[in-house]
């Protein structure tokens, strides 16, 4: 056994042994060290770089470590095996894994808007922005020697009385509490209750003299980002946000990858975890000193994911999501409590999972679908999920059909060398001219922030300037020599939009690489392809679509025009177009909420028809037509 | 009532391109009408068929093909005796040799052998090369260059190497470019789109849009060739109304049903024969596919495919 050592920069060091020949990843993750490897450590990101400061490894230098940096110290985790004692400097994943997404982070009042408009929308759709918690004041008679009945049958029959209904649940934790509580106050409490047709169920007991915050949990689980809302559920109002990486990314940045790790021994539980105790509770816990109230205060939770996420998070096997025939094992459940799972809240707290439609079609996007109201609207429109896996939704109130597509995490910064999120130092615009070839940045931040990396808006922009400027070909290959484009050993190029020193705020040139953009393409073409073939087979053309409403964390700056010069979207006139940020998270709010839109969208979702493009043989021909800029077939884009 | 038949001519039709020189020069493409349609409208140009010989010589042919080479010393000899078989429309030199995980012979030597054979010959010439997409590069740039006023045909341009061999071929040295992609109709397009945004005439550009031995996928390669004439033709797709060139011989003779010699497959009877199948029925499924010429090496199937050709167009 050897030892090894895990030093960080903020932070005291890890020390485990390990055997010869271990994978340096492999040990890492069963320490619980947090290593950056989107892909699972395949040795194709060149993400999960450590620096050697002592001892030795079995390391092979890959094409993502340059001589230079191979000199230095740096590793691949996953391409280095234990073979003698070790110490290895892990650089702070806070700058790693957590920063290079976009993380939606409700710091914009826009942002918060959305919120204010989903409530005013929900009303005029005709629903009720009701639900069925509610705090009521109960006075009982004091028991005596002559009144002996016991407390629980004494604030029952109370409530009995009080609200009519018969059947009253009381679970073990008001049992557990109530003694002491009621003869605190002298049998004058107030109850939290949930009231449905058939009976009541009580939350929650305290003084009369206190008014019980009443409060709810909205949370949007992505495959690279989570965020979530506390509001107070009697009025809807926004108590805290928060957001965080998902704590699964270390075991892979898709769904696929997660779900392969998921079937290791063991590994259902720590994905479980990973969500839950590592991002989740923590988030929660966060958020509650924010809004300054207790987690038992929230009653309720309400989760939007995709099928992937939501199977994990409840800790079943999702294995079934990936295999043909793709039998998830739900598609909507009702029985599941924050207690079952570990989620740090009331423990009897409901938790409302927006209903899944296909193994890639997840709550995210019924619940998306909901907010956005197109399921009201007699104009035919186009829903657009942009994320991790990219999600489509088309129609109108009469039909909807869906399907899903998977884009990668180029949309939220990963995969991009220099991607990052949408925070200071961030380059979310970019114009170049086509003469000198130099750029003109817009930067996130302060006047005068230097740019640090580049956001997904940004990336949009930069590769439709250097089409334009015939600085990158069709297929996204460097055409043009300059100062600015650069040819690494191998011959393959970047565009350096930052150089380092003298405009960069970064200790490396900010570029982007043909790498970058071939990811890019491959994301946009799958947006794209999956567009059309949805709309083929419905037997519908674009020139039928009224709105598009696209939502996900590329972020409001994501500038429309380009992104249909690149041929990420449809060339129909950019009015059409409108950024409606994270549906996701939106739609459980509403189902949070509102009881009625709840039942809405587990309607919509049984409404919806669900297209599997992997089963229509265009699907992969359509894919290697949008792999080009803006696309193989120009007269798809006759304004561009 | 009498049946009038409806013609199925197009508007748009192939591009007529013509490589070599002089009476011998040979036009391939010029159609309006699907692959051999020629009840349709007059078909102007049949398909062409060319002949192969490598920069091994007879070193690594089978014995059926050596002994229509006998006598012959030298590549140039070798060159003679090709364009003398029947039903050869033009040579093809195929620069095997030059692959650095083979045999690495250097761009030079190459160059020089291919100088001999065209000083040998007068038939339109046809290059291709070892299949390494930078020591194509290297080689075709070469090539354009010595076969400089020969109007070759270069074959073939990759996504990889495009811009040289483009450059050199096409803007240079005025040859005939060919650009070769992976048994797909989008990316065939998309390198057309990309050899034209380089500035070569689109006139000037024949596909090698991928092929295979009959049996071995060769359905992809049937409904690629399929759809791409249906795309040029009904759509008047200009980005795919390039004809296609397509190599037969590298394929055909490369799989078991022609290798497996007799003593180790007695049931498969004369290898000869076998070899020869394969080769003329590959040939004629990626003419009725599509492909306006084709490369063999087989002299007599060449003469079964020129002579069908006679009787069909």
């Amino acid at each position: 056994m050897y030892k090894v050592t895990f030093k960080f920069e903020n932070s005291e060091d890890v020390t485990v042994f390990a055997a010869f020949g271990e994978s340096l990843l492999e040990v890492a993750r069963k320490t619980n060290v947090a290593i950056d490897a989107p892909c699972s450590g395949n040795a194709s990101c060149g993400k999960c770089r450590v620096k050697l400061v002592e001892g030795e490894l079995d390391s092979k230098q890959t094409r993502h470590i340059s001589d230079e940096e191979y000199a230095q110290g740096w590793r691949l985790a996953c391409c280095s095996k234990i073979n003698a004692d070790v110490a290895v400097m892990v650089p702070d994943i806070a700058s790693a894994y957590r920063s290079r997404m976009k993380v939606a982070d409700l710091s914009s009042p826009d942002e918060l808007k959305i919120f204010d408009n989903i409530k005013q929308s929900i009303t005029e759709a005709g629903i009720e922005l009701k639900n069925n918690l509610e705090s009521i004041h109960v006075k009982m008679d004091v028991p005596t020697l002559d009144d002996t009945m016991p407390d629980n049958e004494r604030l029952t029959r109370a409530i009995r009385e009080i609200t009519g209904m018969q059947r009253v649940k009381l679970p073990y934790s008001v049992i557990h509490k109530m003694a002491q509580v009621l003869r605190e106050h002298n049998f004058d409490v107030n109850v939290v209750i949930r009231k449905t047709e058939k009976d009541i169920f009580v939350y929650d007991i305290c003084g009369a003299d206190e008014a019980p915050v009443i409060a709810g949990l909205a949370i949007d689980i992505g495959t690279t980002t989570v965020s979530a809302i506390i509001i107070d559920m009697t009025d809807g109002k926004i108590l805290a946000k928060g957001s965080s990486g998902n704590g699964q990314i270390r075991y892979g940045a898709d769904v696929i990858n997660r779900i392969i790790e998921s079937r290791k021994p063991g590994g259902q539980d720590k994905l479980q975890k990973a969500i839950i105790e590592e991002t989740i509770n923590p988030l929660v816990q966060t958020m509650c000193r924010q809004a300054k109230i207790s987690p038992m205060n929230i009653y309720r939770m309400s989760v939007a994911a995709n099928t992937t996420m939501n199977h994990l998070l409840i800790g079943v096997n999702a294995d079934p999501v990936r295999m043909e025939p793709y039998i998830p094992t739900f598609f909507k459940t009702n029985s599941i409590f924050a207690g079952d799972i570990g989620i740090k809240v009331n423990p009897d707290a409901h938790i409302i999972l927006a209903p899944n439609i296909g193994s890639y079609v997840g709550g995210d996007i019924t619940a998306g679908a909901f907010v956005t109201m197109l399921w009201n609207q007699e104009p035919f429109s186009l829903f657009i999920d942009l994320g991790t896996n990219g999600e489509i939704v088309f129609g109108n109130s009469d039909f909807m059909f869906s399907c899903a597509c998977s884009a990668g995490p180029a949309f939220e910064g990963g995969d991009i060398s220099c991607g990052m999120r949408a925070t200071d130092g961030a380059i979310e615009a970019c114009t170049i001219d086509a003469e000198t070839m130099e750029p003109k940045l817009t930067i996130v931040g302060n006047e005068g922030t230097k740019p640090v990396g580049i956001c997904g808006s940004g990336i949009i922009d930069i590769i439709s300037e250097l089409f334009r400027c015939k600085i990158i070909n069709p297929k996204g290959k460097f055409v043009r020599e300059g100062r600015r484009v650069k040819r690494d050993a191998d011959g393959m190029g970047s565009y350096v939009l930052a150089f380092e020193g003298e405009e960069a705020g970064s200790s490396k040139d900010v570029e982007i690489t043909e790498v970058d953009i071939d990811s890019f393409i491959r994301a946009k073409g799958a947006i794209f392809s999956a567009i059309r073939t949805m709309l083929s087979y419905c037997d519908f053309d674009i020139s039928m679509i009224e709105n598009v409403y696209v939502a996900g964390g590329i972020g409001s700056g994501i500038n429309m025009a380009n992104a249909i010069n690149i041929g990420m979207f449809p060339d129909i006139p950019v009015e059409m177009y409108h950024y409606v940020g994270n549906t996701s998270l939106a739609g459980a709010y509403a189902m949070l909420c509102s009881t009625e839109s709840e039942r809405k969208v587990y309607e919509l979702a049984a409404n919806m028809t669900y297209i599997e493009l992997s089963t229509i043989p265009q699907y992969m021909d359509e894919f290697v037509g949008a792999c080009f800029l803006p696309h193989t077939d120009a007269s798809l884009f006759p304004n561009r | 009532m009498p049946f009038t038949a409806k013609s199925g001519k197009f508007n748009a039709s192939i591009n007529a391109v013509e490589f070599g020189t002089g009476d011998k020069a040979v036009k391939i493409g010029g159609e309006n009408v699907f692959p051999l349609y020629s009840f349709d409208a007059a078909i102007e140009n049949a398909p062409k068929v060319g002949i192969e010989i490598t920069d091994f010589g007879m070193e690594h042919e089978p014995e059926c093909i050596k002994k229509y080479y006998e006598g012959c010393a030298t590549l140039a000899d070798m060159a003679r005796k090709a364009a003398s078989m029947e039903g050869v429309d033009f040579l093809s030199f195929r620069m095997e040799g030059g692959d650095p995980n083979g045999a690495n012979k250097s761009t030079e030597e190459l160059i020089g052998e291919l100088k001999e054979i065209a000083d040998a010959v007068d038939l339109p010439l046809v290059v291709c090369g070892c299949k390494n997409v930078e020591k194509d590069a290297e080689l075709f740039s070469k090539a354009a260059e010595a076969l400089n006023g020969k109007n070759a045909v270069i074959l073939s341009a990759k996504e990889e190497n495009y811009k040289t061999v483009g450059a050199a071929a096409g803007l240079a040295y005025k040859q005939v470019v060919g650009a070769e992609s992976a048994v797909d109709i989008n990316l065939a397009k998309q390198l057309n789109v990309l050899i034209s945004q380089l500035g070569v005439d689109s006139k000037s550009v024949v596909m090698n849009v991928g092929t295979a031995a009959v049996g071995y996928g060769f359905e992809y390669v049937i409904s690629t060739m399929d759809r791409v004439k249906a795309a040029a033709l009904q759509q008047g797709d200009a980005n795919l109304q390039m004809p296609i060139i397509t190599p037969v011989a590298s394929e055909a003779w490369g799989v078991k049903e022609a290798m497996a010699s007799e003593t180790d497959a007695p049931e498969w009877g004369s290898q000869e024969e076998r070899g020869i199948d394969m080769e003329v029925e590959t040939a004629m499924a990626v003419i009725a596919a599509g492909s306006n010429a084709v490369i063999l090496k087989h002299p007599e199937s060449i003469k079964i495919i020129s002579g069908l050709m006679k009787e069909l167009v």
